[in-house]
């Protein structure tokens, strides 16, 4: 098994603050598959910077506040 | 388990069945005509991948219908990268063989079965790539 993506991410916490969307709603909105949102919150895959943006817009907040460093 | 997934699985236990099918026919008559084995083989690939992509595009429409997004064209560049390699190595070797005596009809057999061991190759390589962690 590969190394895991050092980058953490808030997409379940923040699906949860708003009304529970869905994953499969988030992936359309996005642009990506359910599977590819499933990924991103397991810490399994890091997405583009573009769809990072899509996430973050989706939520009204800044990259930054869905996207991290580990360790940081 | 995802649209483009299944369709590996589907697709790859379709290239094993028929390519071991394949192999069957040759081992049977060695030097009979390439034509033999091969029309019988492409067709039964194609009819094959025609009837299971229809039933896996039944089955769940929405996702049949999506292209591919980034992970997943990640997963499908990198498994293609990996089993041309495999092809390349196949072709190599079968030349090798038909400078070193082998008929041009076991170089063409050599080479249809490079094909389809990189085939599967590439198929078992996107459902690994879809399941692990990627960049």
């Amino acid at each position: 098994m590969s190394k895991r993506p050092p980058i953490t991410n808030r997409v379940r916490e923040l699906r949860e603050e708003h009304d529970r969307i869905s994953q499969a709603a988030l992936g359309e909105a996005v642009g990506v598959t359910r599977h590819t949102i499933i990924a991103i919150e397991q810490g399994r895959y890091s997405p583009s910077l573009e769809t990072a943006f899509r996430i973050a817009r989706r939520f009204g907040v800044g990259v930054e506040d869905v996207f991290g460093w580990e360790g940081e | 388990m995802s649209f483009r997934e299944k369709s590996a699985w589907v697709m790859g236990a379709i290239m094993l069945a028929t390519g071991l099918w394949y192999a069957q026919l040759v081992a049977a008559a060695p030097q009979a005509p390439v034509i033999g084995p091969l029309i019988p083989y492409v067709l039964a690939v194609i009819v094959l991948s025609i009837v299971a992509q229809v039933i896996l595009a039944v089955a769940s429409p929405k996702e049949a219908d999506a292209p591919a997004d980034e992970r997943e064209r990640a997963a499908i560049d990198r498994a293609g990268h990996f089993s041309g390699a495999v092809l390349g190595f196949g072709v190599i070797t079968a030349i090798v063989m038909h400078i070193g005596g082998w008929s041009a009809t076991l170089l063409v057999h050599a080479i249809v079965g490079a094909l389809i061991v990189s085939t599967i190759a590439e198929y078992a390589l996107q459902i690994f790539y879809f399941r692990r962690a990627t960049r």
